[in-house]
């Protein structure tokens, strides 16, 4: 019996800690399914360019030693300026129907982007500053790491505040309009390069704080992340359906737990296997994700 | 008038001088020692390439300054490096090789850096010389940093200078087990996914640790003795260790298992960026074992640059250290050059100085019509080294395998800087 | 000369990794599992060749039919779904292959040493080329044998009335539904050939490169395989030939000297391509443009 609860104990509190984990996660599906809501494309470049942020602010705290507060907003905006200048060479003089070119010149920026984080640091990990690293809280038998609250409660709000600007803002129904129905959309006079360029930015600057809310949270930056983000990012955009923001939060939080329970039933060797079945059932059975409206174009 | 003639009796000598001069000159612009050297300098392990071409180029410019190398029928020659990008990548490796066999007058080739780009690219070399039924490459190779147990003797045109983990970790707990009598329990983890931390693991590491009395937790393993390789299978259960992906981010559970084994001695077998990931989640989670083992890869740079704190304690045994003058000049050298000396790339400096010593042994002659028979004279030169002077002292060589046994020292991570703790060598 | 011979190996088999996602893409399906095919190839024909002993030749065949039997299986469940959908869900399952790989290890001693896969230790001694006194050119014509056989079978077919059902599954689904075509039938079909032909490459790469680990099978190999047609376009199977040979011949290789700058030049080279030439490099307009040039050899007069 004593046995049945230390073990309850141990699966409770991995369940705790992916889910935690898991808000970084839902941070980058959110950024994923944002872009694809308005272009109907895939941004490849997207979690690279929130590690490239994560970066810029590395450089604010090692040369100016700055609180680690300024460092996650300027990664924010470092990667917001990096989603403007994506959006500018791999979007915005590509031919709107041309899926598959746009899809490529992400991957080129993606390889551009890794290649160069990697040629100026030699690709050497780099201590990444937490904020609130050290608060913990207990709760007898388990405990939470304040790090990861703390992420957690700034995905919420991040969510919160773009739920806002989607649904109450001109800019946010231009967005709307845009993604429905492009050519109505241009017919109304929105400027559609300027709403897909602003898409992009406010995407990048949520990735920026995913990036270094990441890099955070493992305490070290490298460009080994970015292939993980990347995919996982993509797991959680399906699994939640595309398009739809609280479809993104609650898939990242399901993928993290998902992720501990198996690595803590199973080992770390199969851990991906089952995640990834997963998500294969998830798109047999229900291919629309979690909260996704039925979509059928590509 | 007395001038003319003895300025006319002074032209054939100064022509003679001339003539025995020029060809002089000529051979010694035509005659040089080429070597070839390559690894990542592209992709998440660029470091390894770097760090290895910085090295290497510092003893390059060290063995020229001393006058060069001398050839095989007296001539002074200089020594010639080329460095090229092959990634970390099967295909470039193979390419480079083939590159610098057919293309180029290099005697020798010093590469990859990465253990799984050797393995490979030591498939495509003869297998045994001498056998003309294998059409593989011929000619010889002196690998640097890639350290997965094992390779080198895939053939016999291959050779490695990498640390002999056997013997490190042997003395590594040896030396623990006199200094820290109170420690009686291990557990640890390691990323399964990289080769060489596995390997090391799960067949040296804790076979090693069990050979000195130290027990796994929980009454130890199947199969496991002090024996290499022992039960190294249960070692990796998930029963047993509790391990990571060389890739992973989220080291809740592991760390949780490292705490409530309550084992005296944790070992962390893995390369920097997780080493590092896994410490710190052990800090958050306020694990604190007696005694804390790392990975000799661990011993780098890298580490100190992703984790200096958190890794303040860990002991590793390590083929580099700035212990002896010669050792010092390497790091300031390869710090110049733009890359760091450390246990993978030390093993540069050491090659390029035996390629010397191997070339004035053997009589190689460095003409581009005995480029053939130079790499042969240099295989055989290097399989019948028995031992070499090294940066820690002398080095042994492994006939038949192509290895070598490097004398070591025990580092620990002190206020941000390996600092040595025990000379073996002593 | 060897050198040249081993970068023709290497460009041969990029261009039978290519072409196993160009076959796809004509249905207008983008799938990053051709990396899972090549594994499956790879390591099917690697236990073949080293633990049975087989020559090359029925190895690689019944790697080539592995492989296009799975491609077969998850082509019913997979292209139920389409576009991002269909990119994540080939990703997953490559993913799984690469990690079953992870966990394979089937030793068996052989002439007195162990060999087979060994998990992260990888899969040494694929030496059947060498160790049975293969020249290097004779590898090389081995492996520009199935990589003309391929380029001849898609260029072929795509002419015949098969490459234009799959062309009109890519254009229009339902105007090629209404006509009386198989949706699921010539996708699955189109799959599976993809499967094959991804198999064929990567039992000839374990034997080029003679060790295959899991490592070799990751995305990123995913990623070059859709993007050698992508780069080339899917006007003609010489498109991708050209993009193989421009990024494996050109930037990999012949730019070596420039190092790590080359790898940041190859981001730079795609942005600049997708750019300027949507449609990639081998296009209407490019192959309009050298129709042009050629007749103007032939009649020594422009065309009137």
């Amino acid at each position: 019996m004593e046995d049945f609860w230390i073990e309850a104990i141990e699966l409770t509190q991995s369940v705790i800690d992916g889910l935690l984990f898991g808000s970084t996660y839902a941070l980058i599906g959110i950024g994923f399914t944002l872009i694809f809501g308005a272009m109907h494309k895939l941004n490849m470049t997207y979690a690279a360019a929130s590690i490239a942020g994560a970066y810029v602010g590395l450089v604010v705290f090692v040369f100016f030693s700055a609180h680690p507060l300024l460092v996650f907003a300027v990664s924010s905006l470092a990667s917001g300026l990096i989603g403007l200048l994506v959006y500018l060479i791999c979007f915005r003089f590509i031919p709107v129907n041309n899926h598959l070119a746009a899809l490529m010149a992400t991957v080129g920026a993606l390889f551009f982007i890794d290649e160069v984080i990697i040629h100026i640091t030699n690709a050497s990990p780099l201590a990444f500053p937490a904020l609130f690293g050290a608060a913990s809280f207990d709760l007898g038998a388990v405990w939470i790491r304040g790090d990861l609250l703390f992420v957690f409660a700034a995905s919420v709000a991040s969510t919160a505040a773009l739920l806002y600007v989607l649904y109450r803002t001109r800019l946010g129904l231009a967005t709307r309009a845009v993604s429905q129905q492009n050519v109505a959309a241009q017919l109304c006079g929105i400027d559609v390069h300027r709403t897909n360029a602003t898409t992009f930015v406010v995407a990048g600057l949520l990735g920026g704080i995913a990036g270094a809310m990441t890099a955070a949270s493992v305490g070290v930056l490298s460009p080994l992340l970015t292939l993980p983000i990347t995919v996982k990012g993509l797991i959680v955009t399906v699994v939640g359906g595309l398009g739809s923001i609280p479809g993104a939060i609650i898939a990242g939080l399901m993928v993290g737990a998902a992720e501990n329970v198996f690595l803590y039933l199973r080992g770390v060797n199969e851990r991906d296997i089952y995640v990834l079945l997963l998500l294969f059932v998830f798109l047999v059975f229900r291919p629309n994700g979690i909260f996704g409206k039925s979509i059928n174009r590509d | 008038m007395f001038y003319p003639k003895n300025l006319a009796g002074l032209l054939p000598a100064a022509a003679c001088v001339v003539m025995l001069l020029l060809p002089g000159l000529s051979q010694a612009q035509e005659r040089t020692v080429k070597i070839a050297g390559w690894g990542a300098k592209s992709g998440p392990l660029r470091s390894f390439g770097v760090n290895s071409e910085a090295v290497l180029k510092a003893a390059v410019e060290s063995i020229n300054a001393a006058g060069g190398v001398s050839l095989g029928d007296g001539t002074r020659a200089m020594m010639e490096m080329e460095y090229y990008d092959s990634a970390c990548n099967a295909d470039q490796a193979i390419s480079v090789a083939r590159k610098v066999a057919s293309q180029t007058e290099a005697l020798i080739g010093i590469g990859p850096t990465c253990s799984g780009a050797a393995a490979a690219m030591y498939g495509i070399f003869q297998k045994n010389v001498d056998n003309s039924g294998d059409t593989g490459l011929q000619f010889p190779i002196l690998t640097d940093t890639a350290i997965r147990p094992g390779l080198a003797k895939k053939s016999q045109w291959t050779f490695r200078n990498v640390p002999n983990e056997i013997n490190m970790y042997d003395e590594l707990f040896a030396w623990l087990r006199e200094n820290h009598p109170d420690v009686k329990t291990i557990y640890g983890g390691t990323e399964t996914n990289q080769a060489h931390s596995k390997l090391t693991f799960a067949k040296v590491i804790v076979q090693m640790a069990t050979k000195h009395g130290f027990e796994w937790v929980g009454g130890g393993i199947d199969g496991l003795t002090g024996k290499i390789g022992s039960g190294s299978d249960q070692v990796l259960e998930t029963t047993k260790a509790s391990n990571w992906l060389m890739e992973d981010t989220n080291f809740s559970v592991q760390a949780r298992a490292f705490k409530k084994s309550r084992a005296d001695m944790l070992i962390v077998s893995s390369h920097p960026f997780t080493t590092c990931g896994m410490l710190k989640e052990m800090k958050r989670q306020r694990v604190r074992p007696k005694v804390l083992v790392g990975l000799t890869s661990s011993s780098s740079q890298e580490t100190l640059l992703g984790c200096a704190a958190e890794a303040e304690g860990m002991y590793i045994p390590t083929g580099f250290a700035p212990v002896t003058s010669v050792a010092k000049r390497v790091a300031k050298a390869a710090t110049a050059n733009g890359g760091f000396a450390d246990l993978h790339s030390a093993a540069a400096w050491e090659n390029a100085w035996i390629i010397k010593q191997v070339v004035e042994e053997t009589g190689i002659m460095a003409k581009p019509s005995t480029l053939a028979a130079d790499r042969r004279k240099m295989r055989d030169g290097l399989e019948a080294l028995d031992n070499v002077d090294g940066l820690l002292g002398s080095v042994g060589r492994v006939r038949d395998e192509g290895e070598s046994i490097k004398p070591f020292v025990f580092v620990q991570a002190t206020g941000g800087q390996w600092v040595v703790v025990h000379d073996p060598r002593n | 000369m060897e050198f040249y011979f081993g970068l023709a190996q290497i460009i041969g088999i990029h261009v039978i990794l290519g072409l196993s996602a160009y076959v796809l893409m004509l249905t207008g399906q983008l799938s990053l599992a051709q990396a899972g095919f090549f594994a499956i190839g790879a390591y099917s024909a690697g236990i073949l060749t080293v633990l049975f002993q087989f020559h090359i030749v029925p190895a690689l065949i019944i790697a080539s039919l592995v492989a296009g039997l799975f491609a077969f299986l998850i082509g019913f469940p997979a292209l139920r779904v389409r576009g991002l959908m269909l990119v994540v869900a080939t990703i997953a399952f490559s993913e799984v292959v690469r990690l079953f790989f992870f966990n394979l290890s089937w030793r068996k001693t052989i002439d007195g040493i162990e060999a087979g896969p060994d998990s992260t230790n990888g899969f040494r001694e694929i030496r059947f080329f060498a160790a049975n006194g293969w020249e290097p050119y004779q590898v090389t014509l081995f492996v520009w044998l199935f990589v003309a056989l391929v380029m001849f079978l898609i260029w072929w077919s795509d002419r015949a009335r098969s490459g234009a059902v799959l062309r009109a599954v890519g254009e229009d689904e339902l105007a090629a539904h209404s006509v009386g075509i198989n949706i699921t039938a010539v996708k699955v079909a189109a799959m599976t050939a993809g499967g094959m032909i991804a198999g064929i490459g990567g039992a000839l790469y374990a034997h080029t490169a003679t060790y295959v680990d899991h490592l070799t099978f990751t995305i990123l190999l995913g990623t070059f395989a859709i993007a050698y047609p992508i780069l080339g376009g899917l006007r003609s199977v010489f498109g991708t030939l050209l993009a193989v040979v421009l990024i494996q011949g050109v930037l990999v290789e012949g730019l070596r000297a420039l190092g790590d700058w080359r790898n940041i030049l190859f981001g730079v080279i795609i942005i600049l391509t997708m750019n300027l030439k949507p449609g990639g490099l081998f296009d209407t307009q490019t192959v309009q443009a050298l129709r042009k040039g050629l007749a103007f050899r032939d009649k020594g007069a422009p065309n009137a």
